[in-house]
């Protein structure tokens, strides 16, 4: 061994001169980092209570509990994430998967208690110093596990859609589905928002593993509409969708439509193919062959009462063959449907108004029960000058011709006047009968306009022009066609509904030279069949009826849809229809005893 | 008991040569009990562990003593035992990697960047050049940090304290930059199956760079007191031998190889993420004692450094650093198998994956590097040993035992 | 690879061909040859390196798979050797006379799936796990959860409720109970019928 090993180790002796490395104070001086995953924070207002950050626990530290101050409402369950620090390890999955970013991460990483109990906590509603803090592990959205777009529907382009009456939309294949079909959580708030609240993370589950035929069952357990409803539902359900938050909702419309389209052509064999209904002695008319009556029909017929509907049309469907134009939901596929239903045993007379043919009180001998589901189908006129001018049609009115197969010619310049999605229908419709120049008039602005933004966009692409802000005043008769005289608007303060009202501006008419107007400004019930009988009617012409049962005043008579509720959409109406099934089916059981 | 001016304390000259010729693969003389007469008062038995100055995690040593020599040894394990391989089956392909990085405390970017590496290459997934970058500098910290530590263990084990305390503050510089890019310290759970989490903050390569040269002034440090030590030179030259032939039958990888002349170094042989653009040679020995493995391991952390450089003068500027896996809540691995190996500062660590192409692991196998280096290797090696080099024999065989019982 | 695979499938029949990337192939050999197949590897073909031996429960299919892992150092190519073992019946030639480091797999695959390979040195000895009498951890069947909850004894006071079910008792529990009742009477007809 030389000298210098034995000098050199006394080269550390240096450091007794050096500044030590340890920080005095280090509770108070030294904060996490900024990224530090330290005490959870939750934002309780933009929590949904989706159980997501449950589900991903990889420790099952988070249990979802109810808490003071946060109910369930639509889109929210109520449950807030309380999290067992004895178990979680600080992972930030839960950060990283949260659908709406309400959970986050402090940079905190102090906390003393004696009691050990305080350490399974609720972030955001316990009171802890770290609450709101800014710095600490936030979700990036490079960070985010979920994955925010949607999976477009492909459709026909516009410049070739708008010259046909064929469908728009093309359909899922199978990739498209299951990309789409695996962005869902499975957290379950849709179904609260969907009027029969269909079991939807059930089916997108069943897309998932490939199980189209018990997709299909689930399906029809709630809704015997599921292939119409697939192309023309309002879907609710995408609006309370937890995924809508920071991104695109799960395309709950079209995966239902992918469910139906590959098991259509096996429908009868998988839903009814070895089907035994318990027969019943009593029947039940159901008067209105549109979805409410059809759906009611189904589940009456499947608790094993003698059901037969009555449908003033030539064929049934209601406003889904009459209001809705062929090109979203094509006649074949409504037929297939009620077909599907009048197979299992269901009656139905079409051709047959009640009230004219056969009398309302005819009718109630003769049956156990009687349920009453016309629909809202007589158009709203506008309570202008020049409505019988020739040129000047009612929307709904028109809608219905072109599903009997018309093609009436409005000419080059149309006007439509309306905001919801019947005046939708119309001026897309008479784009497709070749008018060149389509405008709406809409007396709110876009933001008020209750029809579906997917509907105004597509209108948008095919060529219609939208005037808002303006309502015609006065229609007169040239001999080149009609002159509607408008005036322009502005809001003023909200009316009953909540949506301001327009005010007019004086002084600010102006003409527009059009070859048709067609009014799509709202519907009303048509309720003359019930007139001298004792079932109440309210001033607006709907039915009274009691909100938890569907029946009327008269014992036995029941009603649903938007006869008794006014216009809405058509999964309230088969909601209505499914409710008011079992309710007629605990009264008769109830008279029977 | 022999004492040389140069070699190490003892080394009975009768246990090596019954050593030396006994290595024909006819004669495996590692599957023999050693046949010792317990009752004839000879002997005594010492328990090293599990909780001991002198012994790198928790891992027990049976020795039994004849007056100071090592006649006997036999590891013991199981201290440490978590069943992570059972968890990961009851766990979703993304919920197992937060438990993967608990398999080696001081180096749990190995494990990371393995199981993601397994789930990428399974599943498909490809990770953008950025991300690849990144995870070789996380590696790259890692070892420095890890391996500095294993220094001051070594140093400790000799009772050279102050380069263990010098090494464990210098350690946690590098673990306040894990904090930073990370969010967390010791466990950092940032490589996972799709990319890394986040980018690299403002300001990081220079506050790298400051630490980097802490580093460095501690190695200059680290030679002066520790491998230019009279003491230390003494006790550790020429002790703990390994001789080279041992490499092969006991699968010995990493540093200890490469000390004993056989040159593995996985980022070499079989290179993956970006180490085969980056500059470096393998660091190769001969002597394969103590002093000779500890050296290495100093060079070594000194090459590291000189790569974190490298990587962060060459990494792309901008760039996406995750790509964005299926749902995670439903993501279905595709079946197969697969064996991914990294070079952790221990040696070759890998992980073998089967899926069964559902939403579980089937298995994941985490070989560690010193599963054969701490069982099987270390009874052997002790064997002649005195008691008071067995600690540096251990720590120099760098055992960690979290990785050998998972 | 493709001439070692080769080789192996003509001399010892090797089955299951499966190149995984260009360094790394599996392949499956029966029970019988499997030591005989490692040998050659080991002293023909240049794998000298013991990787690791581990295993896979198969209970479905009634097996349990042994994969040793060997490795080239030369050509740098890693070969995975599959065997299949009967699960009523899991025993296996011990490989310890090729490398000592096989002992230390082998003991563990004794203690955690119960396979024997009988005159490897130590191979009964519990090497993890001190003082276990229940069955060998690893095999499917043994339920970690059942096991931690019925030997501990888990923290009282956790209860998760699920969001549907809340938002179903607190928002519409009459259109809950409409559901469900008219789902199991459609559901009971389907599987009423054809009795």
């Amino acid at each position: 061994m030389s000298l210098k090993d034995v000098i050199s180790p006394f080269y550390a002796w240096k450091k007794t001169l050096d500044k030590p490395y340890t920080i005095k104070n280090p509770i108070a001086e030294r904060e996490g980092a900024e990224r530090y995953r330290g005490f959870h924070t939750n934002d309780v207002e933009k929590c949904i209570g989706c159980g997501t950050c449950e589900e991903i626990c990889q420790n099952e530290a988070i249990d979802m509990v109810p808490v003071q101050g946060a109910d369930p409402q639509r889109g929210d369950s109520g449950l807030r994430p309380k999290i067992d620090y004895g178990r979680c390890c600080w992972c930030a999955l839960c950060v990283d998967v949260c659908p709406t970013g309400s959970l986050g991460m402090s940079n905190e990483y102090k906390w003393v208690t004696p009691d050990a109990e305080e350490y399974g906590f609720i972030p955001g509603v316990d009171i802890k110093p770290w609450n709101g803090a800014e710095k600490g592990y936030k979700r990036s959205d490079e960070a985010w596990l979920l994955r925010p777009g949607l999976k477009n529907m492909p459709v026909v382009e516009p410049e070739e859609r708008r010259q046909t009456f064929d469908e728009m939309a093309l359909g899922y294949n199978d990739n498209l589905a299951l990309l789409e079909a695996n962005r869902c959580l499975e957290c379950g708030i849709c179904v609260e928002a969907c009027p029969t609240h269909m079991d939807i993370p059930q089916y997108i589950k069943a897309i998932r593993e490939n199980r189209l035929e018990d997709g299909l069952q689930i399906l029809y357990d709630t809704n015997p509409f599921s292939e119409s409803c697939g192309r023309i539902c309002t879907a609710h359900c995408q609006d309370a969708c937890a995924m809508a938050h920071n991104g695109d909702a799960i395309g709950i419309r079209w995966l239902k439509r992918y469910i139906t389209d590959n098991t259509w052509q096996r429908r009868d064999d998988i839903l009814h193919g070895d089907n035994r209904i318990t027969e019943r002695e009593k029947s039940v008319a159901i008067i209105g062959g549109g979805p409410s009556g059809l759906s009611a029909a189904y589940y009456l017929r499947q608790q094993g009462y003698t059901v037969t509907v009555y449908e003033k049309h030539d064929k049934a469907g209601g406003m889904l063959r009459y209001g809705i134009p062929e090109y979203r939901l094509p006649k074949a596929v409504l037929d297939r449907e009620i077909e599907t239903i009048t197979r299992i045993g269901v009656q139905l007379k079409t051709g047959v108004a009640i009230g004219g043919d056969i009398s309302f009180e005819q009718l109630r001998r003769e049956n156990d029960a009687v349920y009453i589901a016309v629909g809202a189908q007589k158009g709203t006129a506008m309570p202008i000058e020049g409505m019988e001018t020739p040129g000047v049609y009612i929307g709904v009115d028109f809608l219905d011709r072109i599903a009997a197969g018309e093609r009436p010619d409005i000419g080059s310049r149309v006007l439509v006047v309306g905001g919801g999605n019947t005046a939708m229908d119309v001026c897309r419709s008479s784009v497709r009968l070749g008018a060149a120049e389509v405008s709406v008039l809409y007396r709110r602005t876009e933001k008020e306009m209750p029809a579906n933004a997917e509907e105004i966009e597509e209108a948008r692409e095919e060529g219609v022009r939208f005037d808002f802000l303006v309502s015609p005043v006065r229609i007169s008769r040239l001999e080149t066609g009609l002159r509607v005289e408008c005036r322009r608007m502005k809001l003023g303060e909200p009316d009953a509904s909540g949506r301001r009202r327009p005010v007019p501006l004086e002084g600010s008419e102006f003409t527009l030279d059009v070859d048709s107007c067609i009014m799509a400004i709202g519907q009303k019930v048509d309720s003359s069949m019930a007139h001298g009988t004792d079932v109440h009617i309210t001033r607006w012409g709907t039915f009274e009826v009691d909100a938890e049962t569907l029946q009327t005043n008269v014992p036995g008579v029941f009603a649903g849809g938007d006869c008794e509720s006014g216009p809405d959409d058509a999964i309230k109406a088969i909601a209505d229809g499914k409710k008011a099934a079992w309710f007629i089916a605990k009264y008769l059981q109830a008279e029977h005893n | 008991m022999k004492s040389g001016a140069s070699s190490a304390i003892t080394v009975p000259t009768e246990a090596h040569s019954d050593r030396t010729d006994r290595l024909s693969p006819w004669n495996p003389f590692w599957a023999r009990e050693t046949e010792l007469d317990l009752d004839s008062g000879r002997y005594v038995k010492i328990w090293q562990g599990p909780q001991h100055p002198g012994v790198t995690g928790n891992m027990a040593l049976e020795v039994t003593l004849e007056g100071d020599v090592v006649r006997d040894c036999k590891t013991h394990i199981g201290y440490l035992h978590r069943g992570f391989e059972k968890l990961m089956e009851r766990r979703k392909w993304i919920q197992c990697f937060p438990i993967v990085c608990r398999i080696c405390v001081p180096e749990p970017d190995t494990n990371e960047y393995l199981f993601a590496a397994g789930v990428e290459e399974l599943s498909g997934v490809e990770i953008p050049v950025k991300a690849a970058w990144l995870r070789a500098l996380v590696l790259e910290m890692i070892r420095v940090a890890s391996m500095t530590m294993g220094l001051g263990g070594q140093a400790g084990a000799y009772g050279l304290g102050i380069v263990g305390q010098w090494a464990v503050v210098h350690r946690d510089y590098m673990l306040d930059l894990f904090e930073e890019l990370t969010g967390g310290r010791v466990y950092h759970m940032y490589i996972l199956p799709g990319g890394v989490r986040q980018d690299l903050p403002e300001g990081f390569s220079g506050r790298m760079e400051k630490v980097l040269r802490m580093f460095e002034n501690l190695i200059v440090d680290i030679e002066k007191v520790m491998f230019d030590n009279a003491v230390f030179k003494a006790r550790t030259k020429g002790s703990g031998v390994l001789p080279r032939e041992w490499v092969e039958p006991f699968g010995v990888t990493g540093t200890t190889a490469r000390a004993a002349g056989v040159p593995l170094d996985v980022r070499k042989d079989n290179p993956y993420l970006i180490y085969d653009q980056l500059d470096f040679e393998k660091i190769v020995g001969g002597e394969s004692d103590i002093y000779e493995r500890a050296f290495l391991r100093k060079e070594e952390i000194l090459m590291s450094i000189r790569l974190i450089r490298q990587i962060l003068k060459r990494m792309p500027g901008e760039g996406p650093v995750r790509r964005k896996l299926p749902n995670v809540l439903h993501w279905q691995v595709q079946a197969g198998e697969t064996y991914v190996r990294a070079e952790s500062g221990r040696g070759e660590m890998g992980y073998y994956m089967v899926s069964d192409g559902g939403e579980y692991p089937r298995r994941v196998h985490v070989r560690g590097a010193s599963y054969t280096h701490a069982m099987a290797l270390l009874e052997q090696m002790a064997r002649g040993q005195s008691i008071a080099d067995i600690a540096g024999l251990m720590v120099s065989l760098q055992t960690c035992p979290p990785e050998i019982e998972r | 690879m493709d001439l070692i695979l080769n080789e192996l499938e003509n001399r010892f029949g090797v089955t299951n061909r499966d190149e995984r990337r260009n360094d790394l192939s599996f392949a499956t050999v029966g029970r019988q040859t499997a030591v005989e197949v490692i040998t050659w590897l080991r002293d023909y073909a240049g794998f000298r390196h013991l990787v690791m031996i581990s295993a896979v429960d198969y209970p479905e299919r009634d097996s349990i798979q042994l994969t040793y892992l060997l490795h080239n150092h030369q050509t740098r190519k890693d070969i995975g050797l599959r065997v299949v073992l009967d699960r009523r019946e899991k025993t296996m030639d011990s490989i310890h006379h090729l490398w000592a480091g096989a002992q230390v797999y082998q003991r563990e695959l004794r203690e955690m799936f119960g396979i024997d390979f009988p005159g490897s040195p130590g191979v009964d000895k519990p090497m993890i796990l001190e003082g276990w009498r229940e069955m060998p951890p690893m095999l499917k069947e043994f339920d970690t959860k059942k096991y931690s909850e019925e030997t501990y004894f888990p923290r009282p006071g956790r209860f998760t409720m699920e969001p549907q079910t809340v938002m179903e008792n607190k928002l519409y529990p009459i259109e809950t109970e409409v559901k469900n009742e008219i789902r199991s009477i459609v559901r009971d007809n389907r599987s009423n019928g054809g009795a």
